[in-house]
């Protein structure tokens, strides 16, 4: 039983961690103060079990304000993962209090756990992935009806700019068009064969669509329903459009649109435009007007009802393309439209792709922010915090990060900014082809491979770079005397063969063979996969990894944020960078007894300004000593490290300095240390 | 080519190292670093042991060693292979001196392979001898976890129930090269009660944390050749026998050294054990079967009798009747001088440890030094001594 600030709040363990009582303490101001937060706690610290105990708590003193705890994570093991530890907090609850629990809590994680009864709208915690509450298409059916006196949590979400982003964006191939033919001539069949058997049920359809979408504008109105952000305020207000309004007529409707859509597949250069000029284009051409174009969504979806088709799945393609329609017509800033012919990698073969893309990951998360009082922003990396709200267009009452305490330290990250023959260390576009700095990552590798113990993770800033360096040391036979002290797997964009490679590399790990990833920042394996002890005692970052800066969504994007949000283009690209480096080499500490070496082999990190984008919990150990290493010093420093850390480290060593019993948390001196863990910003 | 980075990165090493004390005073705040909890470590090693455990004293040992290309490696000097060998060497010697019914064995691990440097026995000087003649192996390929393991198992499960058996790996490298899976091994090193433990020379391998955890060994990695010796060291205390071993009496004899004359008829019958280069008339005559030997310890060829002498014996008891640990105080409430009455030092740290009995104080590496070696308290001894 803890006391924040007054708040009595109940703790599963025996232990605590002093930056937990921080965070709690953070979280309770925001939840006072009914605003949002941008939360940086260290991964391995228990950013989980001090939230939900905190809100929970929050939720049984002051039922009123607030009512009901979102917490969104990202991946299904994620998600696992909390609902265990809020099993262990309801156990730990009902044992203490010595009442059943009234508590009701709720995970939707995949189809095969899926639940859909009515009841469970009235859940007090809810767990689920992002996209329940981001993507439109499916934050209609799954969120609309949560209060707003919601807390919605967002963890792990130092990528929430790209989901948003990606939830809003569409891209249409070839592929989808064929398939939305398709799908439109099974409409068709359809429509006739009930115009056959059962003609009324189309008549009330039609009947409905004339009294428009009242429903749901009233809905809106009483606050009842999350607002959608594909279907924006004034279409409700309106009646569906008469051409659309018939069963036949928006079938036609389809048609033209994509015919129209084809055409515009059919160019041999890039075609870059926003969405008024594609407005003005399409009013042209095909003689489509703006209004039915904004309700093909909601008429889409008005048929597919009618018609009882069961397996909307098969449906997606046109379902893609109404949503698009609708986006289209309804958002004249913040997108745009890119038609490319080819793909970039393969210039001769034609593959036309008309990217919508959302630029603006604000729009997205906007009606979030509004309707719910708190939304709390945090994750193992979000440095720097303040971009965040600048990205997503909101104002935070408490931004703040904090930093691991630690009775040894147990990470070490080192600067390796020039190879033993004091050749600097770059991933930069001029000397990508270097030689000699291929040779020298080649040495950094092996020499690490040789001093390190079990799994040594190392990530490249893309596949293309990854495989130009493994064919340049294969011929300058580095990769032979790197397998002679380990093993090496690659991570491959094949879902399958990535984690056929991950267990192989587990494996190896686990019984002293010692094993090699070699992986891809942004990559499946930087994002997901943790390499707790022994899986990962060295991280080797080679290179800073930029976005591919020649996309042209990407460029979009920047001209964008430059415009809208006067954030410069290479801030952006840092900080993206950065928290792409951040992410893969945190993926190594997973707690207080793990311990792992982060090495940054580039020497642009060594700058201000990229050394100064990593979370603080990382960087307060990085030492001046530390900021330019030829691999030799790396080396020495590293084996020194791992001699230390494997020294027999118990329990009782970290109490009283970084683990607490109730006591200890309740001396005024730890109280005063405590306020210094957070920092505000 | 080796030449050139070696000279650089031992200048490193230097250097690197006078940094990091100086870096870990800096952060005030966390101030446990690891040497204080290493200090912490190193005390409760010498309270732990005073429990009232029951300690084997017929101990089988075997001792691995890792000879492969890692050993080449300089961080210990002039690099691991001699080095090790060296402090090996210190450690058999101490064994027997502290074990004298107990026997060891070496098994050497390189390229794969397994080999066997000397057999179990209980004579130290032949295992010096190989020990040796073990500096000047080639370092080779990797070492085989799995195949010393299985090969050092083939003896030890012979071993009579009421003796320990234990396998002691000194591994440098990081890799094992294994024929099979060694989950299955350390499964029935389990079933056996063979006790594995593990120094490593570099860092900390996941398969030996599970390999020791498994077994009831302790695994530890070495900091400096100082650590290296005082991990070593740790082994030469019998390890609690497990309360499943077996208890029973078991028959020694206890042979007067007998010089023979040359008309002894006997003196023709005699077998001598040690390496029989050196024929000699005197010896220890076995009381059941009159073979003769030259050296104490040892099993009765002819009738498998344990030979020992009542010193042995003797030496052996310490571990049962071991020397009270001392209690530890803050130096501050010292009133007298501030010397360790053992080696006269100023006592600077900022505990003392003192005899319950006779209240002597004594500084760290004293008490270490009295509780490892001694086994009694010299100002007890000395208060006997005068009254």
């Amino acid at each position: 039983m803890l006391n924040i600030e007054g708040l009595l709040v109940h703790f599963p363990y025996d232990y605590i961690y002093p930056e937990q009582y921080s965070y709690m303490l953070e979280l309770k101001r925001t939840l006072d103060a009914k605003g949002h937060g941008v939360l940086e706690m260290p991964s391995g610290t228990g950013k989980t079990i001090s939230l939900l105990s905190l809100i929970v708590a929050y939720q049984k003193v002051f039922p009123l304000e607030v009512s009901k705890l979102i917490y969104c994570s990202r991946t299904v093991p994620e998600i696992e993962k909390v609902v265990e530890e809020l099993r262990k907090l309801m156990e730990y609850y009902s044992k203490q209090t010595g009442e059943s629990n009234n508590f009701l809590a709720l995970a939707l994680s995949s189809r095969k756990n899926l639940c859909i009864h009515p009841e469970l709208m009235h859940a007090n915690i809810v767990v689920y992935s992002y996209h329940y509450l981001l993507d439109p298409k499916i934050a209609d059916l799954v969120s609309k009806e949560l209060t707003k006196k919601s807390v919605v949590v967002f963890d792990e979400a130092h990528n929430i700019d790209n989901v948003c982003i990606d939830s809003m964006s569409v891209n249409i191939s070839r592929r989808t068009l064929d398939r939305c033919q398709t799908n439109v001539e099974t409409l068709q069949n359809t429509i006739q064969k009930i115009k056959e058997t059962d003609a009324t049920k189309l008549k009330m359809e039609y009947r409905r669509l004339v009294e428009g979408l009242k429903e749901a504008n009233v809905a809106r109105e009483t606050d009842v329903y999350l607002s959608n952000p594909v279907l924006p305020d004034e279409i409700l207000q309106e009646a569906v459009p008469g051409t659309i309004r018939t069963a036949e007529h928006f079938v036609g409707f389809l048609k033209r649109f994509l015919e129209y859509l084809k055409s515009r597949l059919r160019v041999h250069h890039v075609v870059q435009e926003s969405t008024p000029q594609f407005l003005k284009d399409i009013f042209d051409k095909v003689c489509i007007d703006r209004k039915p174009l904004r309700f093909c969504a909601e008429r889409l979806r008005s048929l597919l009802r009618t018609l009882e088709i069961a397996d909307i799945a098969d449906f997606s393609a046109v379902t893609l393309i109404s949503n698009f329609a609708t986006l289209v017509s309804t958002y004249s800033q913040g997108f745009t439209i890119i038609i490319e012919p080819f793909e970039d990698r393969t210039p001769t073969i034609a593959n036309p792709v008309l990217h919508f893309s959302c630029m603006d990951p604000s729009i997205a998360i906007k009606p979030v922010f509004q309707r719910f009082q708190s939304v709390i922003i945090t994750s193992g990396t979000l440095s720097p915090l303040d971009i965040y709200p600048r990205i997503l267009d909101f104002r935070p009452v408490t931004m703040a990060s904090f930093t691991m305490t630690l009775a040894r330290t147990c990470l070490c990250p080192l600067i390796v900014g020039r190879g033993n023959d004091q050749v600097a260390l770059s991933s930069k576009f001029e000397t990508r082809e270097d030689f000699a700095v291929i040779r020298n990552y080649g040495s950094l590798l092996q020499e690490m491979s040789a001093i390190v113990p079990d799994g040594i993770v190392a990530f490249f800033t893309s596949y293309m770079y990854m495989e130009n360096i493994v064919a340049a040391w294969y011929e300058q036979g580095i990769l032979e005397n790197i397998q002679r002290n380990k093993l090496i797997f690659i991570e491959t964009p094949d879902a399958a063969e990535t984690s056929m490679a991950l267990e192989k590399y587990q494996e190896a790990c686990e019984n002293g063979r010692g094993a090699i990833l070699l992986s891809v920042a942004r990559g499946k394996v930087s994002e997901g996969i943790d390499f707790v002890h022994h899986f990962g005692r060295a991280v080797i970052m080679f290179g800073v990894p930029y976005v591919y800066t020649q996309s042209r969504i990407l460029k979009a994007r920047l001209e964008y944020l430059r415009d809208q949000f006067q954030i410069r283009e290479n801030d952006f690209l840092t900080f993206d960078a950065m928290r792409h480096a951040a992410q893969c080499v945190g993926r190594v500490i997973r707690g207080k007894t793990d311990y792992g070496l982060m090495i940054f082999a580039d020497k642009r990190y060594a700058r201000a300004d990229k050394r100064g984008k990593l979370p603080r919990w990382i960087q307060e150990h990085i030492s001046d000593g530390s900021l330019n290493l030829t691999v030799d010093e790396a080396v020495q420093l590293s084996k020194h490290f791992l001699r230390q850390m494997a020294q027999p480290f118990r329990q009782e060593d970290q109490l009283g300095l970084s683990l607490l019993t109730l006591e200890q948390l309740e001396s005024e001196e730890m109280l005063k240390k405590i306020s210094q863990i957070a920092h505000q910003t | 080519m080796d030449e050139e980075p070696e000279r650089t990165k031992r200048w490193e090493g230097g250097y690197e190292r006078t940094w990091e004390v100086l870096k870990e005073d800096e952060s005030g705040s966390l101030k446990a670093t690891v040497e204080e909890i290493l200090f912490q470590s190193k005390r409760k090693r010498v309270t732990e042991s005073h429990g009232q455990v029951r300690l084997g004293m017929m101990r089988h040992l075997h001792l691995v060693v890792d000879c492969s290309r890692s050993m080449e490696d300089q961080d210990l000097k002039p690099n691991r292979l001699t080095a090790s060998l060296k402090l090996i060497e210190t450690f058999v010697e101490e064994y027997f001196d502290q074990n004298p019914i107990s026997q060891l064995g070496i098994i050497t691990t390189k390229n794969k392979r397994a080999e066997k440097l000397t057999d179990l026995a209980g004579n130290p000087k032949k295992h010096i001898v190989a020990l040796k003649k073990a500096v000047d192996t080639v370092c080779l390929g990797e070492p085989s976890l799995y195949n010393s393991l299985h090969l050092a198992i083939q003896t030890l499960k012979h071993m009579p129930g009421h003796t320990s058996r234990e396998i002691l790996v000194i591994l440098s490298s990081l890799t094992t090269c294994d024929p099979a899976n060694i989950c299955e091994l350390i499964k029935t090193l389990k079933s056996l009660k063979v006790r594995v433990s593990v120094i490593g020379l570099s860092a900390e391998v996941r398969v030996c944390t599970v390999l020791t955890r498994e077994t009831g060994g302790s695994y530890h990695v070495i900091l400096d050749e100082s650590h290296f010796k005082e991990l070593l060291m740790l082994h030469v205390k019998p390890p609690p026998a497990s309360s499943s071993s077996e208890c029973s009496l078991i028959r020694m004899g206890f042979p007067q050294h007998i010089i023979a004359s040359l008309t002894d008829q006997e003196a023709n019958a005699a077998i001598s054990t040690s390496s029989g280069a050196d024929l000699s008339l005197g010896g220890y005559f076995c009381p059941q079967c009159h073979a003769k030997y030259t050296e104490l310890p040892v099993e009765c060829k002819v009738c498998g009798l344990t030979l020992v002498s009542a010193p042995h014996l003797a030496r052996s008891f310490h571990h049962l009747f071991p020397l009270q640990a001392f209690t530890e105080s803050p130096t501050e409430q010292l009133q007298k001088d501030r010397f360790c009455q053992a080696c006269q030092g100023e006592l600077k740290d900022k505990s003392i440890f003192s005899c319950p009995s006779c209240c002597s104080v004594f500084c760290v590496e004293c008490d270490l030094f009295i509780h490892d070696s001694l086994h009694c308290c010299p100002c007890c001894i000395h208060n006997q001594s005068n009254p």
